[in-house]
């Protein structure tokens, strides 16, 4: 009984390019090749334990979602050998293998015949499925009728219904809207508990972080890098920062299941008060001596920050936790601060609204121009329900002659 | 040696693959047989009657063509047009819409390999489960009405043959089809052709003397004098036999062999 879930030796794939398909006819019948490559994996080797969480990151196009296409079977590797020591499933590019025309009831059969279950395996679990899908009466409906919400619930639910010993996620831990949302994630937490074996690949390092026992990084098809989440993370987002200053405008608001380093966040008003089923910011204040305002001017080490956030605390869910970020005009987080990791216990005000106010006194940045972000996260800390870019401007001015980013306590001692 | 060998174990391989590769995934076969048979008929007015209804109307416009506006007339031989028109024509169209499916059939199956594992062998056998059993339950009521239970049992093999034949032209039409779009435009003009160089719609004793020895070029001519042979008691050589089946040997191991080295290609080019 070996301990390795996953086992790649020397895998490579690259897709094949035909200036014109007639050619890639001719390749077939002579075998002889008319191709150009374009390499999406290099000689890669890797093992994955037995109840390991491996965070997959990297640019676009960097090898990711081949990577994880290879290991669930749905592509061939160019070369090298691969072992898996279990059963997978996947959830590639948010989807599945549904019929159109089928029913999501016929859908699921299908799925689990596609895995090698019997109609008894499946019949055990399927109302199980029905229930986490929350599709109702859509299940004896064809799936083309679906919405993208519907059709990627379903298809979750019947991923992480199949028990598998082997989870890839591409692309989103948590799918679907709101509620569905933190209820993928919860499912997905309880596979780390179970000790099942996941591969996830997101541009949220956040939670890459938090989830995965190891990460690595892909960069042109190669492993540039692997090891602990912190390290990885840490020097992929260093490069990341250089290669792409932040572009993002004041009051950019990322809802939780969009959570992406690389996408293009909508930008919607940042004070809300409409009713939601599930936790959101309602307003951000940031007071600076009595004034609140989005953009403020302050002195270093005599002004105090004080940051107080709004939101609906949703329902049937554990109070919501937030964290404070203050982040350079390249998108560097300088400091953050975060209700979790310090222990606090939000509170509901008497208007029923969650609230809370951190005070960051006598603020001791230098001379620059600094952000405020804001993050609505569950009450662990990890799944973000939504977050809140650049909720304020910060211009620092100082009366020294200080050079950086921040004045670090110090005394002289000669 | 080799390659003879290889060609051998590609033949075998041909006929053996698609039949494992279902049997080993029965449930999900019968699945999308179900699947199959559903769509035909779902949103209709006559729902189930359409499945025997379409040919029948295509028999009825072709009789109606060459029996009455042509008066096509066996000379002297006493056979009645109508039933050699329906013996040879119910399992021509069965040929037809199994060869014009096969062009578009990865196409119509990609949701299901996209994103996920799928045993793509089975989908030949898939194309051509629906019409042989859907043109086979007509064909044998016809064959029982015109000729009594002898010719209809008879006429149960025919269909299932057919496939079996057509197997190494729906995998080379699939392949052929996915990749090359023109391809896809080209088959109904073929098809169209091959009907009319099969005699299905004349009896082979109208053509001109000159003519006469070349319709053997074309392997339907040979599958239709068996089939009239068989049904209609028509007279039929063994070479009507040993012809096609040759053919079909030729075929199937370089047609197994490419459709076999596709797989990579057809899982990635959508």
């Amino acid at each position: 009984m070996t301990d390795i879930a996953i086992s790649l030796q020397g895998v490579s794939k690259y897709y094949k390019y035909y200036e014109k398909e007639l050619d890639r006819v001719k390749e077939i019948m002579s075998g002889k090749p008319r191709f150009q490559k374009i390499e999406a994996l290099k000689n890669i080797n890797l093992e994955v334990g037995k109840g390991e969480v491996l965070g997959v990151i990297g640019r676009n196009g960097a090898g990711k979602s081949t990577l994880l296409k290879v290991l669930s079977d749905t592509i061939l590797p160019s070369s090298g050998e691969i072992s898996v020591n279990g059963r997978i499933a996947a959830l590639l590019e948010l989807g599945a293998s549904f019929h159109p025309d089928m029913t999501g009831k016929e859908n699921v059969y299908l799925s689990g015949a596609i895995k090698g279950m019997t109609k008894k395996d499946i019949d055990a679990i399927y109302e199980e499925i029905l229930a986490f899908a929350e599709i109702g009466e859509f299940i004896s409906r064809p799936v083309k009728t679906y919405s993208s919400g519907m059709f990627v619930r379903l298809a979750f639910s019947i991923a992480t219904h199949i028990d598998p010993e082997i989870l890839i996620i591409d692309e989103a831990l948590s799918v679907g809207d709101g509620a569905f949302s933190r209820k993928s994630f919860d499912r997905i937490m309880d596979f780390k508990e179970a000790g099942k074996t996941i591969l996830f690949c997101s541009h949220s390092m956040y939670q890459v972080e938090v989830l995965c026992d190891r990460v690595v990084w892909l960069e042109k098809g190669e492993v540039r890098k692997i090891g602990k989440p912190v390290d990885v993370i840490t020097e992929y987002s260093n490069k990341m920062r250089m290669a792409s200053p932040r572009k993002e405008s004041l009051g950019t608001t990322i809802k939780g299941d969009e959570s992406s380093e690389n996408h293009e966040a909508a930008e919607t008003p940042v004070k809300s008060t409409s009713v939601k089923a599930v936790p959101h910011i309602l307003d951000i204040q940031v007071k600076v001596e009595s004034n609140i305002s989005k953009v403020h001017k302050v002195v270093s080490e005599v002004s105090d920050l004080e940051v107080t956030v709004l939101f609906g605390p949703g329902e049937g869910v554990p109070l919501a936790s937030i964290a404070v970020a203050l982040s350079g005009g390249d998108g560097r987080i300088i400091s953050s601060a975060g209700s979790v990791q310090d222990a606090i216990t939000l509170k509901i005000n008497e208007s029923g609204q969650g609230e809370a106010r951190i005070l960051f006194p006598k603020l001791p940045l230098l001379r620059g121009n600094y952000f405020l972000d804001v993050a609505l996260l569950c009450e662990k800390g990890i799944h973000l329900y939504e977050a809140v870019r650049q909720a304020a401007e910060i211009h620092v001015e100082q009366n020294g002659l200080e050079r950086g980013i921040v004045k670090l306590p110090h005394e002289w001692l000669s | 040696m080799n390659i003879f060998q290889g060609n051998i174990r590609n033949i075998v391989g041909g006929v053996s693959n698609p039949f494992r590769s279902v049997i080993g995934n029965w449930s999900l076969f019968t699945m999308l047989l179900k699947r199959d048979l559903v769509n035909r008929t779902s949103g209709t007015v006559l729902g189930k009657i359409w499945p025997l209804a379409q040919p029948a109307l295509q028999i009825l416009g072709y009789w109606f063509v060459f029996g009455v506006i042509f008066s096509v007339r066996a000379e002297g031989r006493g056979e009645n047009f109508l039933e050699y028109l329906l013996t040879g024509m119910v399992p021509w169209l069965c040929v037809a819409e199994v060869l014009s499916r096969s062009t578009t059939m990865f196409r119509e199956f990609s949701p299901l390999y996209r994103r996920n594992p799928f045993p793509l062998e089975i989908l030949p056998l898939l194309i051509m489960a629906i019409p042989c059993l859907v043109y086979g339950a007509a064909y044998f009521f016809l064959n029982l009405f015109m000729g009594g239970l002898d010719k209809a049992l008879l006429s149960l093999i025919v269909m299932p043959l057919f496939m079996l034949w057509l197997l190494p032209l729906c995998l080379l039409f699939s392949v052929l089809g996915l990749f090359l779009k023109d391809f896809t435009q080209a088959v109904p003009f073929l098809l169209m052709i091959t009907l009319f160089l099969t005699p299905i719609l004349y009896f082979p004793s109208m053509l001109p003397e000159g003519i006469k020895q070349f319709i053997w070029i074309n392997p339907f001519s040979d599958l239709m004098a068996l089939v009239h042979g068989i049904l209609q008691d028509t007279e039929f050589s063994w070479m009507n036999l040993v012809r096609p089946f040759l053919i079909w040997l030729l075929l199937l191991g370089p047609a197994w062999l490419f459709y076999k080295r596709s797989i990579p290609h057809i899982r990635e080019v959508l």
